[in-house]
């Protein structure tokens, strides 16, 4: 029996279950450390920084918050939904915005992506160069593009270069990340990367050449580095590679995607799992109600639709979906619970009405998905050409460029004749409206009104607040969180 | 056993019970002096042994005074034996063993068997609300075989609250114990303080339940048999506009649209879904048999619900067998094995659609086919709807235990829980409208395998000299937890008939498959000692050392200890021997429990694929991969620090006994998944685990309860109640995460729970309402929203800026009661008896989520009947609007969440002898009971008792499965 006490106190104290007991390695996922390793961990890395770049809330944290912030658009959807949304309308929008927190932390998840590739694939052994200095060149421009995104919207902003930052970074001057970040990083892209024809029919959609210089033409022409946007945009009007699509509303049609005036676009396929490949940017803005095509944000504003129509401007017809219009067969009935018009002091404010750059034809919401959103094409590169060119004093060489754009836009009809005049500034003014009726619901004249100093005087009745407006607030959470090291923009 | 065949004497039998409570005193040791046999009584009390008329049969049961009676020659004898006043002594059940009530120093609550049977469900928990102080349980749904939430003693963590349940040993989730038929359990133990629960360690924090089902006994076998059968309707009626209000309201916000009200159709969604008089039946068998060396116990159930919505209905079969063997006078060895098999159709989510389909919709259109309602056709989502769940759990202990030198048990054992759980849903091709269609079927199937084995080793030593009783429990135990989950989807089936509801049905090329496997490891050693001294001190401590495979190396290991103390006053000899006061023990005890119920993932960065890019001509997916989660490799045990004081008190010879506890719990290093700064890049509504926050609980409990009979008369009440005071203390203190946690997202981007320094978890967010904006002027002279106009909710300017916007909001309701009770009132008189349970709760506030989140116009609730219509009408209610400032989280939103409710009330009947005899069994009871009777409450939803499934989110009605009003009869035989 006292060999029982013996056994049994052995048994509770020695037969423990050994160190690799509580030694289990996770399953069916690696930890970060050892990727990527090898050549095809290089482009699995580098193909997910596209991934991040389709993914919904890189889009202005979802809402197309610009737009609806700008003349062109108003929050859309029906009274109920949204809420969160309408506050940019009116520049009521806080530091605790989920869309302004949502857009921010996205892409800084974006540039995590980017920096694991720029800081990995240097150094990985076994890899064909070439392709080596293209994988690092696709994600310095994509991380230049996402920085971009960062300075205009928020101004300063942490520097994060490394793909595991530290704790207790503060905000670095917006003009350090241009000139150490951006700068560097879109001139090694442009050194680096293939001509849009250099890549094969199944890596359309990749970071090129032009892409890159057109973006970073679109970053200096924000800070106003004229010299540098002609350079820029005469090298990709040089190259051949793009032109005009000949039909308006064949730009952004499901059937013209990778068009040869598309010089940057994300794709997308039609499904709502964006995990397989499903891109929610159209959906987002589709019509509302029947058909069915998605949320109905960010509706075409009255008083623009009224500016396209005095002006007799085909591209309302082409931008704009209305009410009982019939498109691919299908007749825009729209919801129930959106007013078809809605009335304030007998005055018509906003009527039922859809972007027409995301429509997408098909029986379900479900092919909204496989809209590609185009975020740079030639018509933006011509009239960033342009601008530049009066800017420089070379006015009278800029009039081709916008009349170009303007020719398509009149079609075979006798409407928006050719701007002649050469006084720079009633050109600037008819460039920045050509942008506004061209590049309508691109995102892109928000930052057009800033740039241009025309902010207060369009948006200041809709409640843009000069000194305050020009950024978006930082999220609450990050000033919260760092407890003083990072600072709000001023207003909020 | 050669000895009972041959005839001694007569057969004398009899039933032996409580003189005060009648109840049967079950496993009494009944030895006749003279032949120096003896037995023990059944379940039910009785007993059967053989005597001669002279001899002198011997009663004698813990707690309760020997009685010696002489036979003669009534060969029935029913004896009611006196409790003992100064050995109260039940056995309670604790962590690895047992002891007696007196000699308890942790505060325990036990709910024997026939409690459990109060109220008709598929889970034995439900029958523990409103009897345990302290121990707060909501039945947050109808939803046939839905768990309720479980809380012990506030909410303690930003995490997983849930204690843990031990089922005849086995260390499981709470859940489990939906597996166990209630008839099949003899006890459940609720462990509440810290000197209870360390012995669990890193599970303790939470409490712990311990469920210990019925075994064999030595003596007569036992058949039992009972059946229920209940009829089940819709609690109460959430009231909506009818399409004439509805006409009205909506003219309201824009006039003309209806121009005809008396044209439009009226339709009553809930009495169109919900069924009336569905079902529930329950049916039991056991047999339970033993002898000196064997014993065994054997239930069978049966539970079949139809559930008040169409296709909810769960079906269930379980079956429990305990064996014991004794193969050596020295050495026993057994299995204690429970399963379950179910089926369950998960519910369509129409809970909602019924509330906000609009009223002036007719159902179907003239083809017969189904209209397209705005908000939703709920008849149509219920056709569409083929979701079932299946499920296997089985749960067992394997042991074998060896007593030697006297003193020492050793006992090893090998315990289980698997549970496999398939999910199959299927949902044709159909088109009712453009937001309610399916262009093409499809398919979801997963599966869930989940198995745990432990591996456990104890010994005990169990001694005692003169006044002094010592006894020490070592042990080591380890645990392995496999989680694999499968799960496929696939499109575009063949066939839309359940021939085909399988992946190869579908395209190939739309198939789905994803798998994974979690694993978790814990190995823990235990030690306790227990010493008492003259009955009068008592001393317990304990000590538990953890590791777990879920922290990195650095942080595995974590030692929780426990001391307690007890004395039993009564005991000394200055204390006055009266019959005011016949028992009295002061408790005090002290010690620390952990937490580790995180992901084993939480502690790692990872790369996952997944990440594919759009790229090509022709547009394919291209491979991507890269950051996925971030991960916290420091991370380490929560930690809940526990002080509790107690006393019990016994009063009128033990006719009123109280039992009060105060308890301080401090929880610090909370696990909790927090928003790091942005610029890591982890990503939008992204989280890592941090130990990141302190919360602190405090409570007063007690517990009271009172029974006596005069003559054929006989009657109890039973009083308890809890209050809880809970308090975040810290939140993300220089970790570089938000001190802020924010949940209870309504899903259109507004989250009205929040978790912050200073308050308690979970609070209720918002918008102060105080009135409405009654004219120009009014608008004018206050602080408003750019875009408010007169007749919007007027909110409270809280910074005093002139202006209502973020800053303005506060906090505008609790989710956590300040007090929950209960009491319970008993009274017989012969065979019948009528019984009601009461329990409620203050203090609590819900959010109305269901009427707040609104994406497109679809029905209100009646109360926005009364919206503001002009100056004077009402400061109460906002003018008629369907979205906009109105709709924003705010004080009108939030309800009130006390309640009172008539849990149960049952008539009973118990057979008498005679007719007994005729039926040949021992004992028959037949019973009515009515559940959820009426409910005291001002809240307007199905049911106040919604309990926040996950504490950060603060409670909200979201349009939970409505609680029912439930009419049973039932029938129990004993042989």
């Amino acid at each position: 029996m006292n060999r029982l006490l013996i056994f049994s106190v052995f048994i509770i104290g020695f037969v423990s279950c050994g160190e690799d007991f509580l030694n289990e390695p996770p399953k069916s996922v690696l930890t970060v450390g050892t990727f990527p390793s090898t050549e095809s961990d290089a482009i699995l890395a580098t193909n997910a920084i596209y991934f991040i770049a389709k993914t919904w809330s890189i889009n202005t944290g979802g809402f197309p918050v610009l737009d609806v912030m700008s003349d062109e658009t108003v929050k859309g959807s029906n009274p109920g939904d949204g809420i969160h949304l309408r506050p940019y309308e009116t520049f009521e929008h806080e530091a605790t915005s989920i869309i302004t927190e949502n857009w921010y932390k996205t892409v800084y998840s974006a540039i995590k992506k980017t920096n694991l590739v720029i800081e990995k694939v240097p150094s990985i052994e076994n890899i064909d160069p070439n392709l080596q200095s293209r994988l690092v060149a696709e994600a310095r421009a994509f991380r230049a593009y996402f920085y971009s995104l960062l300075v205009r919207g928020y101004g300063d902003v942490p520097k994060v270069t490394v793909s595991e930052p530290p704790l207790g970074l503060g905000r670095a001057p917006y003009q350090e990340i241009l000139n150490e970040i951006i700068y560097p990083d879109y001139e090694y892209a442009i050194a680096n990367l293939p001509k849009r024809s250099d890549y094969p029919a199944e890596d359309l959609g990749r970071m090129t050449k032009g892409a890159a210089e057109g973006l970073y033409a679109r970053i200096k022409l924000f800070y106003g580095d004229f010299e540098t946007v002609e350079t820029l945009t005469e090298s990709i009007i040089e190259s051949k590679e793009y032109e005009l699509v000949p039909t308006l509303g064949k730009i952004f049609s499901h059937d013209n995607e990778f068009n040869e005036e598309s010089i940057f676009e994300i794709g997308g396929l039609a499904t709502t799992n964006q995990v397989l490949g499903g891109n929610q940017y159209a959906n987002t803005q589709g019509v509302r109600g029947t058909p069915n095509k998605g949320w109905g944000f960010s509706r075409p504003a009255y008083p623009f639709i009224q500016e396209l129509e005095a002006n007799q401007d085909p591209r309302m017809e082409s931008s704009i979906l209305f009410l009982n219009e019939v498109i691919d067969g299908q007749t825009i009935v729209g919801e129930a619970a959106t007013p078809d018009t809605t009335m304030e002091n007998g005055r018509i404010v906003e009527i039922e009405c859809y972007n027409q750059k995301v429509w997408v034809p098909g029986p379900t919401s479900e092919t909204s998905f496989s809209h590609n959103r185009r975020i740079l094409r030639y018509a933006d590169v011509l009239l960033m050409h342009a601008e530049a060119l009066v800017e420089n004093g070379k006015a009278s060489d800029a009039l081709p460029f916008i009349n170009q754009i303007r020719a398509r836009a009149r079609g075979g009809s006798n409407v928006l004749p050719d701007i002649t005049t050469t006084n720079p500034s009633e050109l600037k003014e008819a460039i920045l409206n050509e942008r506004k009726y061209e590049l309508a619901f691109e995102g892109l004249r928000f930052w057009d009104l800033i740039r241009t100093g025309k902010a207060i005087e369009v948006m200041g009745p809709l409640g843009f607040v000069a000194g305050k407006n020009e950024f978006l607030p930082l999220p609450q959470s990050e000033i919260d969180i760092s407890q003083g090291l990072i600072l709000q923009n001023p207003g909020y | 056993m050669l000895l009972s065949m041959i005839a001694y004497g007569q057969n004398y039998t009899g039933i032996v019970t409580d003189s005060k409570t009648a109840e049967p005193l079950i496993g009494l040791s009944i030895y006749n002096l003279n032949n120096e046999i003896g037995t023990t009584t059944d379940f039910d009390g009785s007993y059967e042994i053989q005597a001669k008329p002279n001899d002198t049969l011997e009663f004698s049961y813990i707690g309760y005074q020997t009685q010696k009676i002489i036979v003669g020659n009534n060969f029935v004898i029913d004896v009611q034996l006196l409790t003992d006043a100064e050995i109260l002594d039940e056995v309670i059940v604790v962590g690895y063993g047992a002891v007696k009530k007196s000699d308890l120093t942790g505060s325990i609550t036990q709910i024997k068997s026939e409690e459990l049977l109060k109220v008709p469900s598929s889970n034995a928990v439900q029958g523990l609300q409103g009897k345990v102080s302290g121990l707060q349980i909501l039945s947050t749904s109808g939803d046939p075989g839905a768990n309720p939430v479980v809380r012990l003693r506030g909410v303690t963590t930003l995490n997983d609250n849930n204690p843990i349940a031990v089922i005849d040993g086995v260390i499981t989730d709470v859940g489990a114990i939906s597996l166990l038929n209630s008839n099949d359990i003899a006890s459940i133990e609720v462990l509440k303080d810290a000197s209870a629960t360390a012995i669990y360690g890193t599970r303790g924090a939470a409490g712990v339940i311990i469920v210990t089902t019925k075994k064999g006994t030595s003596g007569k076998d036992n058949i039992q048999f009972s059946f229920e059968r209940s009829i089940e309707n819709v609690g109460n009626k959430i009231d909506v506009m009818t399409g004439r209000e509805f006409a009205t309201y909506l003219n309201e916000i824009d006039p003309g649209t209806f121009n005809n009200l008396d044209a439009l159709a009226d339709t009553d969604w809930h009495d169109l879904i919900y069924k009336e008089n569905t079902a529930i039946t329950n049916a039991n068998l056991s047999y339970s048999t033993g002898n000196e060396k064997n014993n065994h116990y054997i239930g069978l159930g049966y539970f079949n619900q139809e559930g008040v919505l169409p296709k909810s209905g769960l079906e269930r079969f379980t079956a429990k067998i305990n064996s014991n063997y004794k193969i050596a006078e020295f050495m026993n060895f057994g299995l204690d094995f429970s399963t379950m098999y179910s089926e369950k159709e998960n519910a369509p989510g129409v809970v909602n659609n019924v509330l906000r389909a609009l009223p002036i919709t007719a159902p179907f259109n003239e083809d017969g086919s189904f209209a397209d309602v705005n908000g939703g056709n709920p008849l149509a989502a219920i056709e569409f709807s083929n979701s079932t769940n299946k499920r296997v759990r089985a749960l067992g202990n394997l042991y074998a235990s060896v007593n030697f030198l006297k003193n020492f048990t050793f006992k090893t054992s090998l315990q289980f829980d698997a549970n496999v759980a398939e999910n199959r849903s299927f949902t044709p091709s159909y088109f009712v409208g453009p937001l309610q269609q399916n262009a093409d079927n499809d398919l979801a199937l997963s599966r869930n395998l989940n198995l745990s084995t432990i591996f456990e080793n104890t010994l005990n030593y169990q001694q005692s000299f003169g006044p002094h009783n010592i006894s020490l429990l070592v042990g080591h135990t380890s645990q392995t937890i496999r989680g694999e989950n499968l799960e496929g989807r696939t499109e575009g089936l063949l066939r839309e008939d359940d021939n085909f509801w399988f992946l190869d049905a579908g395209q190939d090329d739309l198939d789905q498959v994803s798998n994974n496997l979690r694993i978790n490891r814990l190995e823990s050693y235990l030690g306790r000692i227990n010493y008492s001294f003259d009955s009068k001190y008592l001393v317990t401590a304990s000590i538990r050392r953890d590791g777990s495979s879920n922290f990195g190396a650095n942080n595995r290991f974590g030692v929780f200890p426990s001391m307690a103390l007890g004395w039993n006053i009564y005991n000394e000899s200055f204390f006055p021997k009266n019959s005011f006061l016949n028992s009295a023990k002061l408790r005090l005890s002290w010690g620390i429990t952990g937490n580790e119920k995180i992901d084993v993932l939480a502690q790692y960065a990872t790369i996952a694929n997944g990440q594919d890019a759009v790229l090509g001509q022709n547009e394919s997916l291209n491979a991507g991969a890269s950051f996925d989660s971030g991960g916290n490799p420091n991370l380490k045990w929560e930690q809940t620090t526990q002080s509790n004081i107690g006393v019990n008190l016994g009063f009128f010879e033990n006719r009123i006994l109280a039992e009060v506890d105060y308890y301080v719990k401090n929880t610090e290093d909370i696990l909790v998944a927090l928003e790091p700064v942005g610029y890591l890049g982890i990503g939008a509504n992204r989280s890592i685990f941090f130990n990141a926050a302190d919360v602190e609980n405090k409570g007063l409990e007690w517990q009271v309860s009172y029974q006596d009979k005069k003559g054929k008369f006989n009657y109890s009440i039973g009083v308890l109640g809890t209050t809880i005071s809970n308090k975040v203390t810290n939140i993300g203190q220089g970790i570089g995460a938000d001190s802020l946690i924010i949940g209870g997202d309504l899903g259109n981007g507004q989250q009205v729970g929040r978790s912050a320094v200073g308050e308690p978890i979970g609070f209720l967010y918002g918008y102060e309402t105080i009135g409405v904006y009654q004219n120009q002027a009014d608008l004018d002279n206050s602080a408003s929203f750019f875009n408010s106009v007169v007749g919007d909710l007027k909110y409270k300017d809280l910074n005093g800026d002139g202006k209502i916007d973020g800053f303005d909001r506060t906090r505008i309701g609790s989710s956590i009661p300040e007090l929950i009770y209960g009491f319970n009132v008993e009274v017989g008189y012969e065979g019948f008896s009528l019984a009601a349970d009461f329990q409620g709760q203050r203090g609590s506030d819900i959010y109305n989520g269901k009427q707040a989140i609104r994406f497109t116009t679809v029905n209100f609730e009646e109360k926005y009947n009364n919206y503001w219509t002009g100056e004077g009408s009402t400061n109460t209610h906002p003018r008629a609007s369907s979205g906009g400032n109105n709709f924003l989280p705010s004080s009108y939103y939030v309800e009130s969440g006390d309640f009172f409710r008539l849990r149960s009330l049952t008539l009973n009947y118990k057979l008498n002898g005679n007719l007994l005899n005729k039926v040949k069994a021992s004992n028959v009871n037949i019973y009515l009971r009515a559940t959820n009777l009426f409910t005291v409450t001002n809240f307007t939803g199905y049911s106040p008792e919604i309990g926040a499934t996950n504490a950060i989110d603060g409670v909200i009605d979201r349009g939970t499965y409505p609680i029912s009003k439930i009419y049973t009869l039932g029938l129990n035989v004993q042989f």
